[in-house]
Parts: structure tokens; sequence; C-alpha cells
């Protein structure tokens, strides 16, 4: 026996099976690919008293270094002192306007503006925190103290409704202690009305201490 | 008699069947991916920057922005005396939500496309081998699908006339 030679049908079934590979086979994959990179994806901003801005943010502002630190203070009447009436706080900061529209969102010398974002790529993260860093006492020339646990606030702003980012507390002393919180790829502001307990009586005096406020994000 | 009727009415139904595999191929254009291997980059990668540098009190605008400069030179020579169209086609794929314009030196049309579309860029005849142009591209992507270096690939296509 011998194998029998192929038909013309033969033939054209494998032309066929050979055109449906040649089809099925990949060409070169041309096509451009660039790579897209993040620059600076990480940027945190926090304001406690002026800041800087080149303009406002709506106008393509964009933050900048202000290193000024501003009071908060009262002056209590030799006739109140200690009466326990709580009396308000002042400050020589002048924001009154937000960066983000130029809306004017504290009124001074009353509040305190606090506010910043906290910028990142990505998916939402865990929120940024705002501390703040306090010492134990305010202190004047002879020693003398107060604790910063007689300082409190509370926190609003012009047209806000709803909660604040940073919300209304007291001093803890000699802490580090959470005032507030920034969602990612927001800005977050608020006023701060500070006063003093005015509970106790303290050595005359000048008493003065420093808290410093620190934006630390994930 | 009656195998006789059957097989004339598979024959029909044979043909019936090609004719309406055959005539929707016709009508179409055949579209074909152009060698871009000679397409040069001026910048080795694409900085996304946010095109705005805070974000909204409601937690929006978050777009990043950067661009990019190719010389693109697309091997024509297969069509070389007919006549075609070139889309860029920009495929949907991770991150997710892309959108592109360019600009170009006059070769090619400027425009734009978001992903999983494509543009028509040149139409006319085909009388050179390769078709150059410089393009300009602005890449376009929300910051939250970006968390890292993330490649986006786009090619180019001639539907033949």
């Amino acid at each position: 026996m011998h194998a029998n030679p192929p038909t013309s049908g033969n033939r054209l079934r494998r032309l066929l099976i050979g055109a449906a590979l040649f089809g099925a086979a990949h060409g070169p994959a041309w096509g451009y690919t660039a790579t897209l990179s993040p620059v600076a994806p990480l940027t945190v901003y926090l304001q406690v008293g002026v800041g800087s801005f080149t303009g406002d943010y709506i106008d393509g502002g964009q933050p900048q270094n202000n290193t000024t630190i501003n009071i908060v203070s009262a002056t209590i009447a030799a006739a109140v002192v200690g009466n326990g009436t709580a009396q308000a706080m002042t400050t020589n900061s002048t924001a009154t306007q937000s960066y983000w529209d130029g809306y004017t969102y504290c009124s001074v010398p009353g509040q305190v503006y606090i506010g910043g974002f906290y910028r990142t790529t990505g998916a939402t993260t865990s929120a940024a925190t705002v501390t703040a860093t306090v010492p134990a006492a305010l202190t004047n020339s002879t020693g003398s103290t107060i604790p910063f646990s007689k300082i409190a606030w509370t926190s609003s702003g012009n047209g806000d409704t709803g909660g604040e980012p940073f919300p209304a507390g007291t001093f803890v002393n000699g802490a580090v202690q959470n005032v507030g919180s920034m969602s990612s790829n927001t800005w977050n502001e608020s006023c701060l009305t500070f006063s003093y307990s005015n509970n106790t009586v303290p050595a005359a005096g000048t008493f003065t201490g420093v808290v410093r406020y620190t934006l630390s994000a994930p | 008699m009656i195998a006789a009727c059957r097989a004339k009415s598979l024959s029909a139904f044979f043909l019936t069947c090609a004719l309406s595999i055959i005539w929707p191929a016709a009508a179409q254009a055949k579209t074909t991916t152009i060698d871009d291997s000679g397409t040069q980059a001026l910048e080795p990668s694409v900085s996304m920057r946010w095109k705005t540098p805070t974000p909204s009190r409601s937690g929006g605008g978050n777009l990043m922005v950067g661009t990019t400069t190719l010389r693109v030179r697309l091997n024509v020579t297969p069509w070389l005396r007919r006549s075609g169209r070139i889309y860029l086609d920009l495929p949907a794929q991770q991150p997710g939500p892309i959108s592109t314009s360019w600009i170009t030196q006059g070769r090619f049309m400027p425009g734009q496309v978001h992903s999983g579309n494509r543009v028509l860029i040149y139409a006319g005849p085909i009388s050179t081998p390769f078709l150059e142009d410089v393009m300009k591209f602005q890449f376009n992507v929300d910051g939250s699908l970006l968390p890292r270096p993330t490649p986006v690939t786009f090619h180019f296509e001639m539907d033949e006339d």
C-alpha cells in the first residue's frame, strides 16, 4: 500500500488552514506608551492666624510660607480676677478672609483663622491630623504659672453650617493634643474664639506661653 | 425529486448565509494599526501636576495635567498611492478615564479624545512612505487615579477608503 497523493481538495483545505493560522497570528504591537508621573503629589498647608497665598485659590493662588506667630490675649481687670466669669480673648491676627475664595470667614479681633489642606494623589486616604503642642502652663516673669487648661475655644465660621473641621476644645496641660483633621484633597477651615476661664486668682503679672500647631499627613 | 429539492434549498441557504456574512464586511473600511515605531518622545515621561494647587471645599478640583511632545513618524508605506483616514485611538485602560488633547504643526489635525474613543487626525491621499508631525499632547486625569507613575498607551489606525 502507499499513501495517496493529496487531492486538490486536501491541498485547498491545507491552504485554508494555513490562511486561518496566518490571520490569527499577531503582528507587531504598534502603539505609543506615555508614562504619566505625578510630580510633587503630596502637598500640605496649614494656616493658624495670618498666612500667605499668592492669591485666592479660585484665581489660581498658591500657598506661601508665613512665619508670623500671632498672639491671643486677655487683660483681666483687678475687680473681676477669679470671679469665674470667662473672659473673652482677642488676637492680633488680621486674617479674616479665606484664601479659598476671599470670603470673609472670620471676625477679628475675636477669632483666629485656622485652615489648610492635605493634597495627595491616589484614592482617598486616612485624614491628616492637626495637633497642638501645649506647654504645661503660662508663666510670668517671677515664675508664677497659670495652667493652659484655663484656656478654651469655640469654633465657627461666618455662614457655616454643620460640624467644624477644628471643633471646640480646651487646652490640655503639657500635651500634644488633636485639635482637628483634614480629609485628603479638601479645603478645611474654622474660626476659633478663645476664652480664659478666670476661675482662680493667680499672681499678678503678664503670663505667656506658646502653643505650636502641627499638620501631620499620613 | 424531493431529495433534489432539499439539496437545492440547502444550497440557497448557504448562499444566503454567505451573502449575509460578506455584505457587511464589504461595507466597512478596513482598519489597520499603523507602524509608529519611528515615533520619538522629546521628554522621557509626562510630569503630571495638579491643575489647581489647592483642593476645593467640596473635595473636587483634583485634575492633574501634564504635557509631552512627540515627533510622530507613521509608516504608511502599505497604503502608498491610496487614500485613507488616520485616527488616534486612546483605548479604555487603567488607571481609568483619561483624556488628551494635542496640537500639531499642520500635517495632522489637532484634537482631543477621551479614553475608549478615537479621533480623526488625517484624511486624504497617501503620497509618501512616512507621515510625520510634531504633536504636543496634554494629558488630563483625576489625581485620585494616579498614585504612582502609570503607563498610558495609544496608537494610530488607518481606515482605508
